[in-house]
């Protein structure tokens, strides 16, 4: 059992060395890529780092943008929670205010149906009369 | 973070081995070009925040995925996936032995036997055509694990396999080599 322990390690041991042996003659190889090639690969290269700094020059010209708009949110730092938070604040206070103002218009609503079955009810005419049409053309009369 | 001298450095220093590694995969040099340019700028785009020594393995990963979309657009994929299956065999070498010749390598390719009549340029355009002969699962992880030097974690999630497959691709892919080599007159 440790026997074959001891082959397996021996054996991984020599496929790394040869194959290291291997990769080592191809990185030789590699390096003898012909002139065209290489230039293509350093153009590519070239414009690909070229890419990076142009997207890393256009990050900073964002940030302060975003930081005037919230004063608390530190410089540089990518979109935080903290600003979608503040994004979505005012709508949230537009939604509750308009929640409340539903609820006073309905508050008074009430009140005045309120008061005027108050005054119905308080007054001396019985409330049935306003649905006898004989009083109303009594009304209708007085009026005139 | 690295900074465009760190990534230029980065991509200097793997560019030449992934064009080889794509044209083995694709055996085209104009598309593997291509696949190395775009994987590159995709690198740059979306990783370049990233620490330098993530670079490898990120790279690794875009350069695969591209290689694979390439197959995709060429409309080979069938192709791709026979030559990436994972059934072939190395276990039909009869009476090679594998160990006598992996101890070989302690010895020096050019200076013993058949091989003192090769030039250095036929050794080594010998050992590119072996290489580039692997089966394409077997040689990307041979060239993951022991060209690019990842550990077998990485070359794993590179190839999105498992541990255990890389060691077993790595394995045949020696095994196959050394043979192949053997038979060449590459050996002590």
């Amino acid at each position: 059992m440790n026997g074959t322990r001891v082959y397996r390690v021996d054996l991984d041991a020599l496929q790394a060395r040869f194959a290291l042996r291997v990769t080592s003659r191809l990185s030789e190889q590699t390096e003898k890529l012909p002139h065209d090639l290489s230039e293509r690969l350093r153009v590519a290269r070239e414009q690909a780092v070229a890419r990076a700094r142009q997207l890393r020059l256009a990050q900073p010209a964002t940030a302060p943008a975003l930081q005037v708009s919230q004063g608390s949110i530190a410089l540089g730092q990518p979109v935080s929670g903290w600003l979608r938070v503040a994004s979505v604040l005012p709508l949230l206070l537009l939604v509750l205010g308009l929640m409340l103002i539903q609820h006073l218009h309905n508050q008074a609503e009430i009140h005045a149906a309120a008061e005027v079955d108050a005054a119905l009810l308080a007054d001396d005419l019985p409330p049935e009369a306003y649905s006898d049409p004989g009083f109303v053309v009594f009304l209708k009369q007085h009026e005139q | 973070m690295a900074n465009d001298k760190e990534l230029s450095d980065f991509l200097k220093s793997a560019e030449k081995r992934a064009f080889k590694r794509t044209a083995y995969a694709v055996r085209d040099e104009d598309a593997a070009l291509d696949i190395v340019q775009d994987s590159m700028i995709r690198l740059a785009e979306k990783y370049a925040d990233r620490p330098v020594a993530e670079l490898p393995l990120i790279f690794g990963r875009i350069l695969s995925n591209a290689t694979m979309d390439w197959f995709r657009r060429q409309k080979v994929r069938q192709a791709a996936v026979q030559n990436f299956s994972d059934l072939e065999s190395g276990a039909e070498d009869g009476d090679f032995d594998l160990l006598e010749a992996l101890e070989s390598v302690d010895g020096s390719w050019a200076s013993q036997g058949p091989s003192e009549r090769l030039s250095r340029e036929q050794t080594l355009a010998i050992i590119d055509a072996e290489v580039s002969a692997l089966p394409a699962r077997q040689r990307e992880a041979f060239l993951l694990r022991y060209w690019e030097e990842l550990d077998t974690a990485e070359t794993a999630l590179v190839m999105g396999c498992s541990e255990g497959s890389v060691k077993t691709h790595c394995s045949r892919a020696v095994h196959a080599l050394a043979k192949a080599l053997a038979a060449k007159g590459l050996k002590p």
